[in-house]
């Protein structure tokens, strides 16, 4: 049996377990960066989503899960030091109940909680802008980035259209930036935001569409400039919504390619 | 070893008609039960010995039928080849002498009916599992048996016969109607639905069917001797590195007469990962785990004591666990929702329980996708009957 097949027999709380061990590296970088504002940060942003989690398995009679780790781990990682536990736990309440306790739980819905509140918090407060990832954040990704491909967690397809769709664009193009400038950029929020396997597509045609779309929205979103956070994090958000009609557009060529070739 | 079991699980839909009583003394290969629907096609003891248990199902299904041995059982009698060259008297012979359940239909997976037809055979020669017995290993010294078998497997279709073994030496010779395939690299390679789906995906109106390679010996036997041949060869691996062993054995052999008194146990009929607890070996089990690397069940077990249905994440365990032109997650969703239709235009024609077996343990939702499967073909097969 595979790595992945050992880890995913325990269930979603495997992958949970996996993406929270690939995020504590980054969190230790920010931790370093902006030593005052993560554990408040944190501390807020796991009681908002693990509280709310608990509500939820109380309504519905589930038994108590801890999902909401690594959305937590990943909104801390993202959001910048001036950000109020307010607007935290708001965020992260939002993200969490709408992003997926509202579908039954992590793994039911179609979108990822942390990009939703996210999102949520760049909509709502247009004052914020999201923390810029630094070298030291973007070698952090790297080892949990690598435990994540080869766990199967993460789509490689994923990462790489939508590496490749970027750096089109913005290294190839005539005046382009800096390839290591876009990668540092790129790298906690392509692993985190994007390639998560529950908002991503599931079928590996798809996960190229995908990957090619969330890169294009990046693009779009950056205006030129090398990508922000923000820009990452919409891209993720919008790739995600259309994540079930690619699948469903893979699902009906295939099946009609499968028709024909049975004939 | 001491007793045998023919299980109703491995006989979907039959209902018996008994040809001996408990307590009868039988010989091998002599017929003890037949399909009540059709009394041509029989099903015969694999050792000689006393008949000491017949149990019944639901609706007269077939529950158990034990045979154990006995000292006073009579030896094999002298027996000569079997001449048949045409088609009906191969498959007369195939009937009456306990050899037709050995081929299973697709889709369905049901023992095929007396007279249908075949458009392709499907021998599986794959090794299953690293543990399971090596096939090649297996035909040694008995290649002239397979190769008798293959020929016979000819006469039954008028398309071809398919011989699908692991990457190395050919198994057999190739002609006009015999193909050998390589199957290799995946989870699922030795999967005969994996084999169907890349050779000859399954339609409306299409049967093939499917035999596995020790019971190609054992209808090589039969023709050669004339006698049934109810030895296979199955593999004990135990726990940690140590390789598995090869053991002789009959066909659904006790699995306690197998193991060792500290194997049995914890011994699981399959190997580690689809394995399910059984005192008999099935009609196409051919491995045994033991010891403490036994734990997919029990993970499985564990999580379905959860509250309500768990999630089913698209990871990548999933694209190795099925046939590579099948799309996994658009199949397992459809299947758990029992969307038949979608299951049918995704592929599930060609697959039955053992190749969505490993599936259950590698998804995150652990979902019996064995049972639901099941369900699906059987709303399939309702509509086309």
């Amino acid at each position: 049996m595979t790595l992945g097949g050992l880890f995913s027999e325990r269930g979603v709380t495997g992958i949970t377990f996996g993406q929270s061990v690939a995020l504590v590296l980054p969190l230790g970088v920010v931790a370093l960066e902006t030593p005052g504002s993560v554990a408040v940060h944190f501390v807020s942003s796991l009681l908002a989503a693990i509280v709310w989690e608990a509500i939820f398995a109380v309504i519905r009679k589930h038994s108590f899960s801890f999902h909401g780790v690594t959305t937590a781990l990943i909104f801390t990682i993202a959001i910048p030091a001036d950000v109020q536990i307010w607007q935290v736990v708001l965020a992260v309440s939002l993200g969490a109940i709408l992003g997926e306790l509202v579908f039954g739980g992590r793994g039911f819905g179609f979108l990822q909680p942390a990009t939703v509140a996210l999102s949520l918090l760049l909509i709502s407060f247009p004052e914020i802008q999201l923390r810029q990832p630094s070298q030291m954040l973007a070698l952090a990704t790297l080892p949990g980035a690598m435990m994540l491909l080869v766990l199967g967690f993460v789509s490689w397809r994923v990462l790489f259209a939508a590496s490749v769709t970027v750096a089109v664009f913005f290294v190839g193009a005539e005046g382009g930036h800096e390839a290591m400038a876009v990668a540092t950029a790129m790298a906690f929020g392509l692993v985190f935001v994007i390639g998560d396997p529950v908002s991503a597509a599931s079928t590996n045609p798809g996960r190229w569409v995908f990957g090619g779309l969330a890169g294009g929205v990046v693009v779009v979103f950056s205006a030129g400039e090398v990508p922000t956070m923000d820009a990452i994090v919409l891209a993720g958000l919008i790739a995600s919504v259309f994540a079930p009609l690619i699948d469903h557009l893979v699902t009906v060529i295939h099946a009609r390619r499968r028709a024909r070739r049975h004939a | 070893m001491t007793s045998v079991g023919l299980l109703g699980s491995d006989l979907p839909g039959l209902r018996p008609h008994f040809e001996v009583e408990e307590g009868d003394l039988v010989e091998k290969g002599q017929v003890l039960f037949t399909d009540r629907k059709d009394p041509r096609v029989a099903f015969v003891s694999p050792l000689a010995g006393r008949v000491t248990g017949i149990s019944f199902g639901a609706r007269k299904t077939l529950s158990s039928c034990i045979v154990t041995a006995t000292e006073d059982a009579s030896p094999d009698h002298a027996t000569s080849p079997i001449e048949a060259t045409d088609h009906q008297s191969i498959r007369d012979v195939l009937r009456s002498r306990g050899m037709w359940s050995a081929f299973r239909t697709r889709p369905f997976g049901r023992i095929p009916d007396a007279d249908a037809k075949t458009l392709a055979i499907f021998v599986n020669a794959c090794q299953a599992s690293m543990r399971a017995p090596d096939p090649s290993v297996v035909l040694q010294g008995r290649e002239d048996l397979f190769r008798l078998g293959i020929s016979h497997l000819k006469q039954m279709t008028e398309g071809k016969v398919f011989v699908c073994q692991s990457p190395g030496e050919a198994l057999c010779a190739q002609d006009d109607r015999v193909e050998v395939v390589s199957f290799g690299g995946t989870l699922a390679a030795g999967l005969s639905g994996t084999h169907i789906d890349c050779l000859y995906p399954i339609r409306a109106g299409i049967e093939v069917w499917t035999i596995g390679y020790q019971d190609v010996i054992a209808i090589g036997h039969l023709f050669a001797t004339g006698q049934y041949l109810g030895e296979r060869f199955f593999s004990v691996s135990g726990g940690g590195s140590a390789p598995a062993r090869i053991v002789r054995s009959c066909l659904g052999a006790k699995i306690s007469d197998i193991c060792s008194e500290q194997e049995s146990p914890c011994a699981l009929a399959g190997d580690t990962l689809t394995g399910h607890p059984a005192t008999y070996l099935g009609r196409f089990d051919l491995q045994i785990s033991v010891g403490s690397n036994v734990i997919a069940t029990t993970s499985v077990e564990r999580r379905s004591h959860g509250s309500g249905p768990s999630a089913l994440i698209a990871t990548r365990a999933l694209d190795n666990a099925l046939a590579p032109d099948i799309l996994p997650v658009p199949l397992l969703r459809a299947l758990s929702i029992g969307d038949s239709e979608t299951a049918k235009r995704l592929g599930c024609l060609a697959l039955v329980e053992e190749d969505v077996a490993a599936l259950s343990r590698v998804c995150t939702s652990g979902a019996p996708y064995e049972a639901l499967l099941r369900l699906v073909l059987n709303e399939l097969m309702a509509e086309t009957a």
